[in-house]
């Protein structure tokens, strides 16, 4: 009862003072940055904190929670209609979505696309609710050799599963890692790697690095390969049908399950929940020929995977502030900015704020539903815009963003370094998520490594005695194992 | 992508790097690892503020290289498992796309690195899209060649009035 009363103060809380007209355009943004291809969840999101700085705490927060789900939402429509990917959480969705599209049937898909997203969000709000608040008072029993694990094991487990090469996932970590400890660190005011330059010295900005990364890198990347052909399919009635949700319930709750469990875990995100949703449902199908050729099953279970993908990254955000896949990494940081501080002491500082994203989610999705039905013909024609009027204009807001937190001409260099290390990094394979997740977690494992051997006197048992510490500690070695080709080859067929 | 990868979600979408390619990263990465731990040995210790020299700021960024370091040997004899040097990946895109990516990269770099600061942003940004847009255009041909100009100014001066008015009048940001 007490949890349903929270639930009902973070609404009181979150509505009012203009809160449906942010939630409104915001989600409206979202939905179109995640259509564009090229343009992401996680540079939505870091080009929107930008405009935040000038609003309150909850007003930001409301802001980018709904362009975070407007994004992973948008990018079905580009997957359904142009067969690309708008975001990478996408991609499972193209495998029937095109199909239907092609068959005539893009209307029925976008409003499957819909049902299962809207559910898939609203499953994984509702774990968000009932877990969090009592992950996070567990939370509060972790010290600094707990947090060092916590950090190391968000890693590790976006190395080994982030997708492709696990050896350059590690890498992509601690090079993250590494780009965390320039400028002076805690102790004592050193200048790290800063060679005498008083702008390093103030160390590298979290966002103009994840812009660069994000924004430029992926203006790069779209210029050069071929452009977006124009879509030439018919759209029916995008209403959803009771019908294709009734029919798929066991689908619908297993994907939504798989999909917050996944966000949950530090690092992996809505694409890797997409496809194990995917893959899951595929298994467990009866009619495993119609996935690729346009099964209802298969779009319904990539859509609900990578929409409660959403709020189960955002638990590990408030509780322990470790973030579940990268879009989620720039709502934290967004969230450091605006001072509050997510992380275990939140429970005592502001228990209710769990509840008030909460409210923000729901809103969000309530929003995202009434786009999903009335917003079909305008999209289209958006999807449609030349790359090379588009990004021009991202590449601005990209500057904008990375120069306006702190307002050193500096970000703007950081900005383009990080993208071009990034657009490197990618074209040789390695994936982002990791180095994002270092750049995050940084700070993180620096300030509780040295503070765990300085309370130990320079003994390392402790990060292996303790007992939530060795439980950490195992999953940390758990995760690494995954990514040595036997053992992960054993796991899957015990799991298959 | 095929309906078969989604048998396993982990697996990357794209096919992996030649093991030259690798076999150079590798070598880079040794080198950058290397060079951060010769930075974090030479950093002070602090050893009489701390007594035991356990908050020594090189111990974390050390540690850091040195993973870098150790997983990038690893690297490199994978990479040399795999052919080495002999083996060279497919050029990756056409000379076309590197034509696009180097102007792309050069517009930005003017834009970002040379006009941001110098000139007032609403005319950087304005001259910057407007450029990008011709740049790209221009290969289109001379059908229309003029209306599409037309249309690029447009584009430039109302993104360099918007991204001004939005972000310095009504979000109240500083703008470079």
């Amino acid at each position: 009862m007490d949890a349903l009363n929270n639930v009902v103060g973070g609404f009181a809380h979150v509505l009012g003072g203009g809160a449906v007209f942010h939630a409104l355009w915001a989600t409206l943004i979202g939905i179109v940055v995640g259509a564009l291809p090229g343009l992401t969840a996680t540079m939505g999101v870091a080009l929107l904190t930008t405009l935040t700085f000038g609003m309150g705490p909850d007003k930001a927060m409301l802001v980018l929670v709904c362009v975070y789900v407007g994004a992973i939402y948008g990018g079905s429509r580009s997957a359904i209609l142009l067969n690309i990917p708008g975001t990478p959480a996408s991609a499972a969705s193209t495998l029937d979505g095109f199909p239907l599209a092609r068959q005539g049937l893009a209307g029925r898909a976008m409003g499957i696309s819909t049902s299962g997203s809207w559910l898939g969000t609203l499953f994984g709000t509702a774990i968000l609710a009932l877990f969090a608040p009592s992950f996070g008072e567990f939370a509060l029993q972790f010290g600094s050799y707990e947090m060092f694990w916590v950090a190391m094991f968000g890693i590790v487990v976006a190395g080994s599963l982030s997708g492709g090469d696990a050896l350059k996932g590690y890498i992509a970590g601690f090079l993250g890692l590494f780009i965390a400890t320039i400028g002076q660190e805690t102790n004592h005011a050193y200048p790290r790697f800063a060679f005498g330059n008083g702008d390093l010295a103030g160390g590298l900005g979290l966002l103009p690095v994840l812009v660069g990364v994000f924004g430029v890198a992926e203006v790069l990347s779209a210029m050069r390969g071929p452009a977006v052909k124009a879509v030439s399919s018919k759209i029916d009635s995008v209403i959803p049908r009771i019908r294709d949700v009734t029919a798929h319930w066991k689908t619908i709750i297993r994907s939504g399950a798989l999909g917050t469990f996944i966000g949950a875990m530090p690092g992996l995100g809505e694409d890797i929940a997409a496809w194990t949703s995917y893959a899951a449902a595929k298994r467990a199908s009866k009619e495993r020929e119609k996935y690729g050729r346009g099964s209802i099953e298969g779009l319904m279970a990539a859509e609900t995977g990578e929409s409660a993908c959403v709020p189960g990254a955002i638990i590990p955000v408030l509780t322990l502030a470790v973030p579940g896949s990268a879009p989620a990494a720039v709502l934290m940081a967004a969230m450091m900015i605006h001072g509050l501080n997510p992380g275990p002491m939140l429970a005592i500082t502001a228990p209710e704020f769990i509840y008030q994203i909460v409210a923000m989610l729901v809103i969000a999705d309530m929003v995202k539903m009434f786009y999903g039905l009335v917003l079909v013909r305008p999209l289209l024609w958006i999807l449609l815009i030349p790359r090379a009027r588009l990004m021009p204009v991202v590449f601005v807001l990209c500057t904008v963003g990375a120069f306006a937190i702190t307002s050193r001409l500096f970000d703007i260099w950081v900005m383009l370094g990080a993208g071009l290390v990034g657009f490197i990094l990618r074209e040789l394979r390695f994936p982002m998520a990791p180095l994002v997740l270092g750049i995050v977690l940084g700070d993180l494992l620096d300030k509780n490594l040295l503070r765990g051997l300085v309370l130990s006197g320079g003994d390392v048992s402790p990060f292996f005695t303790r007992p939530i510490s060795m439980g950490l500690c195992a999953l940390t070695v758990l995760a690494a194992a995954w990514s040595i080709p036997g053992m992960a080859g054993i796991f899957r067929r015990r799991t298959a | 992508m095929s309906e078969a990868d989604a048998a396993s979600p982990f697996d990357g979408e794209k096919a992996p790097a030649s093991p030259r390619a690798d076999l150079v990263t590798a070598v880079v990465l040794f080198a950058l690892g290397v060079a951060i731990i010769v930075q974090a040995w030479e950093m002070p210790r602090f050893l009489e503020q701390s007594g035991t020299g356990l908050t020594a700021p090189g111990i974390v960024p050390g540690f850091h290289g040195a993973v870098i370091a150790l997983l990038s040997i690893v690297l490199g004899l994978r990479a040399r498992a795999r052919g080495g040097w002999a083996v060279r990946g497919a050029a990756t895109g056409t000379a076309a796309d590197r034509r696009q990516l180097a102007t792309a990269a050069v517009l930005g770099l003017v834009y970002a690195g040379g006009m941001v600061g110098r000139v007032p942003f609403w005319l950087a940004s304005a001259l910057f899209v407007f450029a990008f847009v011709i740049a790209f255009e221009w290969e289109l041909g001379p059908r229309g060649r003029t209306r599409r100009i037309v249309e690029a100014a447009l584009i430039g001066l109302g993104t360099g009035i918007a991204v001004m008015l939005v972000f310095e009048k009504l979000f109240l940001l500083r703008l470079p």
